[in-house]
Parts: C-alpha cells; structure tokens; sequence
C-alpha cells in the first residue's frame, strides 16, 4: 500500500441518466506517470473533477488518497479546496487562469496555501507579510525559470499566446508543489515544439520535484512515449489497464479509438 | 530602417531606466515652494506645525529623489514595492506634496479671478476625502472582488448608529472610540449581510443585498425615533471630537481660548480626515496586492478554479464583505461628525446610486479610481455653478439657471455616458494614459 498515492473504488459519476464514469477502479503508484486516456467524451475529465471534489461521485464510491508521512484521507469528505490543501493540484483542459491579472499574480496565487498571511498583516504590510511575499515570490520565480516564463512576467495572461498560458497555468500547479499533480490535457492545441518543451518540463516535475503525475492525454504518441501505466476509458467504462505497450496491442483499446470495424480488418 | 535611427522606446520598469535631470530634479522644485505656501497662510498655524509639513516634505522628496538612482537589477523586495517605476515615484512624491500643502494654499487669503469658487473648495476637499474612502471600499467590494451589492449606503447609516451610540449616547465615548467601534461592527455585519453572496451572484446577489439595504434603514429609523425623535443626531457641539487636554503638547496643537482644541472648521478637520482616509486606502491598497486580495480576484474570475488552489471561497467573500462594509462603515461615522447632523432623510437609494457613478466614472476595480470618481462628483457641480453664474456667454442662459439641479444632473449623466463609451476604465485609466504621455516626454530620449 505504501508505494500508491491515490487510489479509487467503484467510482461513479451521474448526470441525470448518463453515467459520465461508471464503476472505475483505479490505483496510482507514487512517483509515477499515470496515464487517463480514451476518445472524447470517455469521462476521462469527469473522473478528475470526482477526484479534486468539484463533481460528487454516487454513494459507494471510494477515493483514497496517501500522503507521504500522513495518514491516508478519504477526499470524498473534503470540499475542493481543502483537498488542493492536502496537496492534490490540477490544471484546466480550458485554463483556468485569471485572464485580466499577470502571469506573477497568476503563479503567486499558487502559493495561496503556502504563504500564510491574514489580511490584516497583508494590509499593514507588516514585516512577516513582507517576508513571506518575498518567500512566494521566490518560489515563483523558481518556476518562472523552469518554465522560461522570464519574459512574460507582468503581461496579462489574456494577451499571451495559447501555448504560454497552457505553461502558467502548468507553473501555477507546480508552485503549489502537489503531491499529486492532475494535468487535463497540458498538450492539446499546441504545435509539436511546444508538446516537446511541455514533455520535458512534465518530466522535471516528476524526477526533480518528486511529484506523482496523473496525465490526461489525447495523443497517444505522448502518452505512449511517457508514461508507466495507462488507463483507458470509453464511454464512461475502464476498457483496458497496463503499460503503454500492452495497451498498443490491446483490440478493445484499438477498437475504442479506431471503431470496431478497423479492428475486425 | 535601423534600430539606431529610431531607438526603441526606454520602458519605465527596466532596471536600466535612468530619469531625465528634469525628472530628478523636480521634487526639489517643488518643495521649495512649501516654505512660502506655509508663510502666507491665513489660518491660525503655530510655526511647529508649518516647521513639521517643512521637514516631511522635504524628507519624502529626498527619499523620492534617493530611490531614483538605478543599482542595475531590481531585487524582488524593490520589484514589490507599491511606487516601482521612476514615474510612480515622483507622482506619489507630488501626490504627498499636494496632501501636505494643500490645506495652506486652500487657507490663504488669495482672491481668484472671476469669483472663481475657491472658498467652497476646502469644504469640497473634505467631502472628497470622506467620499474616496467609501468609495475605495465600495470598489474593493463591487469591483476587484466581484461581489456585486447596493448595502453600501446601509453601512453608512450603521456608521451613524455607532456613531450616536458610542460617540453621543456614551457620556464616556466620542469620534475617536467611535471609529474602531464602527470597523469592528462593519466587519461582523458586512459579514453577514454578505452570506447570501455564498449562494447568489450577480443581479440576484444586488437584489438580495438592496433587501438588507432597507432592512437597515428600518433599524436606522427605529433607532433614531426610540431616542432622538425628530430632530435626528446632533454630532456637532458638545459632541464634536476633540483632542484630549493630555495631547496638547502635541506640535501644531494649540488650545482655545476655552482651553479646548475641538476639530471644527474645515482646515483643523482636513487634518483629521486625510491621514484616516490616505491610511485606510493605503490598507486596502496593501490587501490587493497581497495574499487575501489575490485571494478575491481570484474568487471574482473563476470561483471552481480558486476553489482548486485551496482558496475557500466562501470565506473569501465574506472577508472581502467584511473589509469593504469595515472601512465604509468608518467613512459613515466620519461623515456624521463632519456634517454635525443626521436625521431620518439623511440616507437614501439616491446615496448607493452616486457611489455606483462615482466608481464607474473614476475606473471600476481601479481604488485609485475612487479618488478620481469622488473629485469628480464633488468638484463637478461647483464648477457648473460657477460657470451658469460668472462664465461669459454661459451666464446670460436664463434655462440653465433656471433649472440648475436638473442641468447638473444632465451633464453628470452625459459625462458618465461618454466615459462608459470611449474610456470603459474610467478616469483612472484616462491618468495612466496622461501620466505615461508626461512620462515620455520627460525621459531622455535616445541610446
């Protein structure tokens, strides 16, 4: 049990008579690159919005999450932001960024649950206010140098380009150093250079920073190329689990993201 | 085209920026001047006081001055500082400058052309100085954290309440007990009256906090008929604040003839309002660009999206409620010892709607907006009055003298029109154009 972080059970999600998830079982090892992925519509966004709390799955349910050195919670009973607080973060598939603030603003509200200052020290610009501004600052420029952010730090995000905000929102889960980092779809929309530079920086997140992946993704020749262990859903079902190169050979995963008849030739 | 002949502009905030001798060199001219506003005064002004705004003039302009020499590189604690660039600077040295000095020049015996309405100014400062604080707190609420209420006059009425209660019904109280007590009641009713705000948004949360609006003029009335009838409150007086036997010490300071220093006339009451309201903008200016005040942006832009940073948002709301009604809430006890009197006509829907101009009109979520918007309410109508009666030509238009409210009400509403039109940021954003013009042409241009 010690080597997995999240793990969940019978997870099922209901919108009126469509089950977006039904029934997922799923196990994410510590320090790995966990790979959701399936065609769209599969749930796959859904069963991030179940494990981050936004979306309550149906009674039965069991999500588990194990943080190193502390007892395991149940995130079930926790609101969303006492979970990104125990140390679950997650990006958007469609930003969710503060378009009218910049990229500083954006990245230090990262460190929100960091950098403890009230509001009344925040206001009198107390001494231990302004240490602990400058400590998340520091923080975030950290990652601003990680992710060649340098150039854009007091430009609004809603001015930059796609592919940069698709890296502050990245930044932004990285200064809030997770344990468990959620990517939605970190690649789609951008051109293969910008896949490649993401790549490198999911990486460093992993290796360097000691995070634990869980990578929604549709290009399968990234997930193939990065991952340890894939899951595939479609149609709100787990079709198939293992490592990239079982899942390259698995017809049922074939079929979901070729149709039936493609496989059957 | 090369780059050598057509240089690329010099950016404020670079660490290379280097100020134009001009630039350097204006505080200094400018402070030169104090020593001659400060003699020429009418106002009964004993030299500690003149020799005290001398010396901290002279300091922020040196202090101004000191900060402009570039050392390379900015250090995170220089980028984070409130005036960054050289321009924010020397416009907050002005700024200083002008808070310091203009009471004196309002004071002196000097005779505009034209019957230029300079008397009534003091009184209008004033009343810009209460009105930018509201109105800064009301901006903090409606504009940077999104939380959209018309309670804003209610916690001006809630200010008056604790104002009569502990200024004028506690025989051991006055304005100074006065001001905490109203923060603090602020804060814990402005955070209740926020709860709806957990659940509603926009035109429904404007309605559900118009409801505590009247739900707070029914305990306003209810208060002032169980113990001041109709005659409403009476600040002024024996109830007019003062300062202690114990202070007078203090420079500046000097009794009455009865042996009392009472804050009653419009220069010993600038004294009293500037420093609270620059304070309390200072306060919510430091909140936003701190921890809690990313907080609210963040809250106004995407809740689901703060919520998944660990912001909880239901607290921050509150907070934000909280905050704003507090400093409204001593902008309303301000207010009432300013004016002397507050009766049962005193607050009405008419109130929350000039705030709601003053706001737009000066740069929603803009606090220096605020400023600018309240000026613009309070200074606007002197000069229509002063143009229907002494402008040439203007003067002779029997309709506009006729109908002097209604006109007033008219071009404020036209103005507001033609801002919302082509300048939607309102007259903070028309500054920030004309001070990056002034900086411009100031800078030394070339390599």
């Amino acid at each position: 049990m010690s080597d997995e972080i999240l793990s969940f059970e019978n997870l099922t999600v209901q919108f009126g008579g469509v089950r977006a998830c039904d029934a997922i079982d799923g196990h994410v090892k510590r320090g790995s690159l966990f790979a959701l992925i399936g065609p769209n519509g599969a749930g796959k966004t859904t069963l991030v919005n179940a494990i981050s709390g936004v979306y309550k799955p149906l009674p039965g349910a069991q999500v588990q999450f194990h943080p190193a050195g502390k007892p395991t919670e149940d995130l079930l009973s926790y609101r969303p932001f006492q979970i990104a607080r125990l140390g679950v973060a997650r990006t958007f598939q469609n930003l969710g960024l503060f378009m009218g603030e910049n990229v500083l603003t954006n990245l230090l509200l990262g460190r929100y649950i960091h950098e403890h200052t009230r509001l009344i020290e925040g206001g009198l610009f107390t001494r231990r206010a302004v240490k602990r501004e400058l400590a998340a600052r520091q923080a975030i420029e950290r990652v601003v140098d990680l992710l060649d952010l340098g150039a854009f730090k007091r430009e609004p995000v809603g001015d930059l380009p796609y592919g940069v905000q698709k890296r502050v929102e990245f930044g932004r889960v990285l200064a809030m150093e997770p344990e468990l980092l959620m990517l939605d779809e970190p690649m789609a929309g951008m051109s293969v250079d910008e896949k490649q530079d993401m790549i490198r920086y999911i990486y460093a997140a992993q290796d360097e920073l000691d995070m634990t992946v869980f990578l929604i993704e549709h290009d399968m020749s990234v997930v193939m190329s990065i991952a340890d262990h894939v899951m595939v859903l479609d149609f709100g079902q787990k079709i198939a689990e293992g490592t990239p190169a079982e899942m390259q050979q698995d017809e049922r995963v074939i079929a979901a993201y070729l149709g039936t008849e493609m496989a059957e030739n | 085209m090369t780059a050598v002949d057509n240089p690329a502009p010099q950016q404020e905030d670079s660490p290379t920026y280097r100020p134009s001798p001009v630039q350097r060199f204006l505080p200094f001219a400018i402070a030169a001047v104090v020593p001659f506003i400060l003699g020429s005064t009418t106002e009964n002004v004993n030299f500690w006081w003149k020799a005290l705004i001398t010396v901290v003039v002279l300091a922020v302009v040196a202090r101004m001055a000191w900060v402009w020499t570039p050392r390379g590189e900015l250090t995170h604690r220089e980028d984070m500082r409130l005036w960054r660039t050289p321009s924010d600077r020397s416009w907050a040295a002005v700024t200083t400058f002008g808070l310091l000095v203009l009471p004196f020049i309002l004071a002196s015996d000097f005779t505009p052309p034209m019957d230029f309405p300079w008397a009534t100014w003091f009184a209008v400062v004033n009343l810009v100085l209460i009105f930018a604080m509201g109105a800064a707190a009301f901006n903090l609420l409606v504009g940077y954290s999104g939380q959209i209420s018309l309670a804003h006059v209610a916690f001006l009425a809630l200010g008056s309440i604790v104002g009569g209660i502990v200024g004028v019904q506690w025989s051991g109280g006055n304005m100074w007990v006065a001001l905490p007590a109203a923060a603090l009641a602020g804060a814990v009713v402005g955070a209740i009256s926020g709860l709806p705000a957990l659940r509603l948004k926009h035109l429904y949360l404007l309605l559900a906090t118009f409801g505590f609006h009247f739900v707070m003029m029914l305990v306003w009335r209810e208060y002032l008929q169980e113990y001041f009838g109709f005659v409403g409150i009476r600040f002024k007086g024996e109830n007019s604040p003062r300062i202690a036997s114990w202070l007078h010490w203090l420079p500046g300071i000097d009794p009455d003839d009865n042996g009392e220093f009472i804050i009653t006339g419009q220069f010993r009451w600038y004294w009293v309002l500037m420093p609270i309201t620059v304070l309390s903008i200072l306060f919510m200016v430091n909140v936003v660009r701190t921890r809690e005040g990313r907080a609210f942006a963040a809250v106004r832009d995407r809740d689901v999206s703060a919520s998944l940073l660990g912001i909880n948002v239901a607290r921050s709301k509150l907070l934000a409620f909280a905050l704003s009604s507090a400093v409204v809430s001593m902008s309303g006890v301000l207010a009432s010892f300013y004016i002397g009197s507050r009766g049962e006509d005193s607050f009405n829907v008419q109130t929350v709607l000039n705030y709601a101009i003053i706001i737009v009109v000066g740069g929603f979520s803009s606090i220096q907006g605020a400023i600018f918007g309240s000026a613009f309410f309070w200074f606007l109508p002197e000069w229509f009055k002063w143009a229907r009666e002494e402008l040439w030509i203007v003067r002779d238009i029997d309709f506009l003298s006729d109908y002097p409210s209604e006109i007033d009400l008219a071009i404020k509403g036209f103005l507001v029109v033609i801002i919302l039109m082509f300048k939607p940021d309102g007259l903070a954003g028309l500054w920030k154009d004309v001070k990056g013009w002034i900086g411009r042409s100031l800078a030394r241009r070339g390599p």
